[in-house]
């Protein structure tokens, strides 16, 4: 199993304010991992570094072994092989769920667009929601518009799913269906990291769990040592509070 | 009571007396657009100077008026005086038939001509060679009647602008092949620019300017006159004449 | 002409005798505003583009700053804060004579230089004044537009790969034109209304033909009105064009 993701002390400061503290982390291939912790304690941000959307203050983030904040990267090339989802799904709405799903296969990689609608239907299909593929995201329910948001991203055939709160953003009787896909794709052998306060995923469908506070990992493991041996009172803490 | 009458009355009387002569002096608005040196135009002190400004305050003061002069765009000039912001204009106005279908003018103050300005190395001789160039002129002067008589009211070669200073830059950066305008003004503005000089055209007839009062409004027209009359007798005239344009002052028709 | 009086005191003889002129400057009027109209929507988008532009690393980033955001800075604070009067005189008579002059013109000078300001000086002047004016406010439509645009909607592009370029061309802009399709549609009429201050550099439009036949028959109703009229028409069409572009980029927008 080969390292997909490599975090070496990353730090990341907003001005005087620290969000993280010093991470080390490293994500194999076909690993499912979840980031637990208080709101506040950096896990977005933490998700967010390794995509590139936000700066590193300090440390390094290799993705594939390429160093994601890098001068010389090709930023674009590599974010094509890391899919994210987002909490609020951020789906193009002058589109319809089709041409949301076919713009980036056609665009970066000039993946014909016949060849390209195809697959989105297949991806459509898997997320079952091939009835909805003329309509506008504006049509769609929350739930629905988050499946469309995990095709679209899979249209790009990434290595590696990142996933930031995909449903807390959603009504509770939504949050099942978006769930689902997600192990769907998980019991693929998708490497995914998944940001979220959804405990029954994490312990159902992660490899690995890890619980950060304050900007700083404080613990990790599988969802067994976590949930029901956490070794660490802050994490005792935050358990007991949420559970 | 006695009290009361001996405030009252004098007051009375007084406010009478007040009242009619200020009413016999009322101060007469002068309309004069100040961009059409040497006639009127405003120098650095803001003060509005000139042949026509000099002209005006002499006839008032030997007619017995008070005027005030105030700066009006050459554009609205005409429309100001029939509307009563202006009680009479002097700003080197041409006396033509046109306009006196419409106003009233007193006898002649000034005798002009209409001047060519061109380029030092045109070979204009007058008007005629001016066909199919460009033509500046400011808009509804005598320059322009000219042009559109010569031209065609509706010719594109015809440039009108709103003053003689922008018609001049038009022709210095050759935007235009030639200004026609009154030979006062465009001798002044050609001395400035040294790649310009003037054509006179022998066919150019003698014009002349005059004071322009509302029509009907003889009381005034009279009283100008009257001034006008008493400076051209005493050697007013010919003193403003050498002043501003350093030469013999021409004798001046009466109407 | 034959007094032709309508309502017993408008006098449409005039304006008839002008007619050629009349048809002459709607159509200059026209063509001024489409062409502005076109350029300043692409200048402004260049401009509003740059002052957005930023990069993460060096020499981009100083690139960014100091080639593209603060020159577009600087440029969109003079343009809006000068009046369009003031920019139309300048680039007349002070900055194209620069370039385009019979004797020492950066860009050309000789015959072809005198020919060009001739025939096309006023429009040339004209137009570039107004494409840099309007520029300026368009380029803070798009800056606005674009801002107003959820940064999700970048991100979640940009994290499929899509470059900054891509990003705006298929995902931010067409969002962001509808929004911007009111205030673009004022600044096309306000364009078209601004046009009229070109006449005073003596570009033959509407307001130039209404200012000659009030000069030479010194009366305001007739060529103002009919100008006023004119332009009405003229900004009804054009709000009526923006309205239908309005609803026909409305499918499928954000609630």
């Amino acid at each position: 199993m080969d390292e997909v993701i490599r975090v070496e002390g990353l730090t990341k400061n907003f001005g005087q304010l620290q969000v993280l503290r010093g991470i080390d982390c490293s994500v194999s291939s076909s690993e499912v991992v979840c980031v637990i912790g208080p709101s506040g304690s950096g896990k977005s941000t933490f998700l967010r570094c390794l995509n590139g959307l936000e700066e590193a203050s300090g440390g390094r983030v290799l993705v594939h072994g390429v160093s994601v904040h890098d001068n010389s990267t090709d930023v674009d090339a590599l974010r094509s092989e890391i899919g994210m989802v987002f909490q609020r799904f951020n789906l193009f709405p002058h589109m319809t769920v089709l041409d949301n799903i076919t713009l980036a296969p056609t665009k970066v990689r000039g993946v014909p667009l016949e060849q390209a609608r195809e697959q989105a239907r297949a991806l459509l299909i898997k997320v079952g929601l091939l009835d909805k593929i003329e309509t506008y995201p504006n049509q769609l329910s929350g739930g629905q518009q988050q499946r469309v948001a995990i095709a679209r991203a899979l249209a790009m055939q990434p290595a590696i799913m990142l996933f930031d709160e995909p449903t807390s953003a959603l009504d509770p009787e939504m949050v099942g269906e978006v769930l689902s896909v997600m192990q769907t794709l998980a019991e693929e052998g998708m490497t995914m990291m998944v940001v979220s306060h959804e405990m029954g995923f994490a312990r159902r469908v992660a490899n690995r769990v890890l619980f950060m506070d304050e900007g700083v990992l404080v613990e990790e493991g599988t969802p067994e040592e976590i949930f029901d041996r956490p070794r660490e009172e802050r994490t005792r803490r935050f358990l007991s509070n949420i559970l | 009571m006695t009290l009361l009458k001996k405030i009252l009355l004098p007051l009375g009387l007084f406010a009478l007396v007040a009242g009619n002569v200020h009413a016999q002096n009322k101060e007469l608005v002068v309309g004069s657009s100040a961009t059409y040196r040497p006639f009127a135009y405003e120098n650095p002190a803001k003060e509005i100077v000139g042949y026509d400004v000099d002209i005006i305050k002499a006839v008032a003061q030997k007619a017995g008026l008070q005027i005030k002069i105030v700066n009006t765009p050459w554009t609205g000039i005409f429309a100001a005086l029939n509307n009563g912001d202006v009680d009479l204009v002097i700003s080197g106005v041409t006396i033509n038939e046109k306009r006196k279908q419409s106003y009233d003018f007193t006898a002649p103050y000034f005798e002009a001509r209409q001047l060519i300005g061109v380029h030092k190395d045109s070979t204009a001789k007058g008007l005629k060679d001016l066909a199919g160039k460009k033509v500046g002129v400011v808009t509804g002067s005598t320059g322009d009647d000219i042009a559109s008589l010569e031209f065609g009211k509706t010719s594109p070669d015809i440039k009108r602008f709103e003053s003689t200073p922008v018609a001049i830059s038009e022709l210095a950066n050759s935007g235009v092949d030639a200004v026609i305008g009154d030979n006062g003004v465009i001798a002044f503005r050609v001395q400035e620019h040294k790649q310009l000089k003037t054509v006179s055209d022998p066919n150019f007839p003698k014009e002349y300017f005059g004071i322009v009062v509302k029509q009907g409004n003889k009381a005034l027209l009279d009283k100008l006159n009257t001034g006008l009359a008493a400076i051209k007798a005493d050697g007013t005239y010919a003193k403003i004449y050498k002043t501003w344009f350093q030469a013999e002052a021409p004798a001046l028709p009466a109407q | 002409m034959e007094p032709i009086l309508w309502f017993g005191w408008f006098r449409a003889d005039i304006i008839a005798e002008y007619g050629v002129m009349f048809w002459r400057g709607l159509q200059m009027t026209i063509l001024v505003t489409v062409i502005c109209i076109a350029q300043g929507t692409a200048l402004g988008l260049a401009i509003g583009l740059a002052r957005l532009a930023e990069a993460r690393h060096s020499p981009a980033r100083q690139i960014c700053r100091y080639l593209l955001r603060w020159p577009s800075t600087v440029y969109v604070s003079f343009f809006r804060g000068t009046p369009l009067f003031v920019q139309i005189l300048l680039i007349h008579f002070a900055v194209l004579p620069l370039f385009i002059n019979p004797a020492d013109g950066l860009l050309i000078s000789g015959e072809t230089a005198r020919s060009l300001k001739q025939n096309y000086g006023a429009f040339i002047s004209g137009i570039l004044a107004l494409t840099l004016n309007s520029g300026a406010y368009i380029s803070e439509i798009f800056r606005a537009g674009i801002q107003s645009i959820d940064r999700g909607q970048i991100e979640a592009s940009r994290s499929l790969g899509l470059s900054f370029a891509r990003t705006m061309y298929h995902v931010v802009l067409p969002q962001a034109f509808r929004r911007m399709l009111p205030p673009l549609g004022n600044n096309a009429i306000a364009l078209l209304k601004d046009s009229s201050l070109i006449s005073a550099i003596g570009l033959a439009e509407l307001a130039y033909t209404a200012r000659t036949v009030a000069g030479a028959y010194s009366r305001y109703w007739e060529p103002y009105l009919s100008i006023s009229l004119m332009y009405w028409t003229l900004t009804l069409g054009l709000a009526w064009a923006v309205k239908r572009l309005e609803a026909r980029y409305g499918r499928g927008d954000t609630r």
